[in-house]
């Protein structure tokens, strides 16, 4: 009973809270700021889907096998090419990909037989915000340069 | 601004009553959380310290439409769901920007079915669309920038165009209507 008025008077639980704040203060702060910083991703993170070239020489991997539209359970990829004379491989005509059903499953990139350089992989890319529908149909040059990131202005 | 600009004494600060406003809007835009699905959970971790939403003010997630300035869509909206999603949009005070966040509210998702609406377009207009399943908190906050970028651009007094995609179908990809005529 003593004790309790004690404790009452001398505020012993409110320094016990304020010790706690006390001991957090000096810490960094946890925050991530983000427009200025990012993140690095975790290696099996998927992005937004990409095509890839051949390092060195800039050509066309993808062999327009249609593997990837034949595996996206949503049928979101559509491409298409054409063979040309003296070339081994097809030319890639157009590749489409609708991105706003696109769920991010992987399955596309997964399947692309290319080798050593897969054509399609799932990119680091996950800033996607667009003002309307159509331009989440993503065509092929931006499957090669990937969306363009706007910077923050303010 | 323009031709009055440095014509005063020092401390005076010229503008237009557009930008002021829209400087206001823009800094303080109060969301209301609509979560559905699992992208109220990458909602919830944005609002949350490590990524912070705060530092873009608009950190006050509020339960109640009239008090609100921004509806982030988070999740599969389903066809009982919509016109809930439509009243609430309906109570929150002018002005009111939409985001669209993930690709259920998108575009439906994964889940073309009769239960789903697909695309949450068809009952409200959206201003910003993040993609992802689910959208990274940082993919959130980039669509809230890009949401400060577009407020920035409107006008005050003049109401924006608002499109509800009531009627419209699906974008076709070209290469469906070349070699398979079409989704089915």
């Amino acid at each position: 009973m003593i004790l309790k008025l004690l404790k009452t008077i001398f505020l012993v639980d409110l320094v016990k809270g304020l010790w706690v704040t006390l001991k957090y203060t000096p810490q960094p702060a946890f925050t991530f700021q983000y427009p200025a910083e990012r993140r690095p991703t975790a290696p099996r993170f998927r992005g937004v889907l990409r095509l890839q070239t051949e390092p060195g020489t800039g050509a066309q991997t993808c062999i327009v096998c249609d593997q990837c539209a034949k595996a996206c359970p949503d049928d979101l990829i559509a491409l298409g090419g054409h063979r040309e004379p003296g070339q081994k491989i097809k030319v890639l005509d157009y590749f489409d990909f609708n991105l706003s059903r696109c769920s991010f499953c992987g399955l596309c990139a997964e399947v692309c037989p290319t080798k050593p350089i897969k054509a399609l992989i799932m990119s680091e890319d996950y800033e996607l915000g667009s003002y309307n529908r159509d331009t989440q149909i993503l065509r092929v040059d931006q499957m090669y340069d990937g969306v363009p990131i706007e910077q923050y202005t303010h | 601004m323009g031709l009055i600009d440095h014509k005063f004494e020092d401390n005076f600060i010229t503008t237009s009553i557009d930008r002021v406003l829209n400087w206001a809007r823009e800094s303080s835009i109060w969301p209301m959380g609509f979560g559905l699905a699992c992208c109220a959970i990458e909602m919830m971790a944005a609002s949350a310290s490590r990524y912070d939403i705060a530092r873009f003010g608009a950190e006050v997630f509020r339960a109640s439409p009239r008090q609100s300035d921004l509806m982030i869509v988070a999740g599969t909206v389903t066809k009982k769901m919509a016109p809930v999603l439509r009243r609430l949009y309906d109570q929150m005070p002018e002005p009111k920007w939409v985001i669209s966040m993930g690709s259920c509210s998108n575009a439906g998702g994964p889940f073309p079915t009769y239960s789903v609406l697909q695309g949450v377009d068809k009952v409200v207009p959206v201003d910003v669309y993040v993609s992802g399943c689910p959208p990274r908190p940082e993919a959130l906050l980039y669509g809230l920038m890009r949401l400060q970028d577009k407020i920035r651009k409107e006008g005050t007094v003049l109401r924006r165009e608002r499109v509800i995609m009531a009627n419209t179908s699906e974008p076709v990809l070209v290469g469906d209507a070349l070699s398979r005529g079409g989704r089915s």
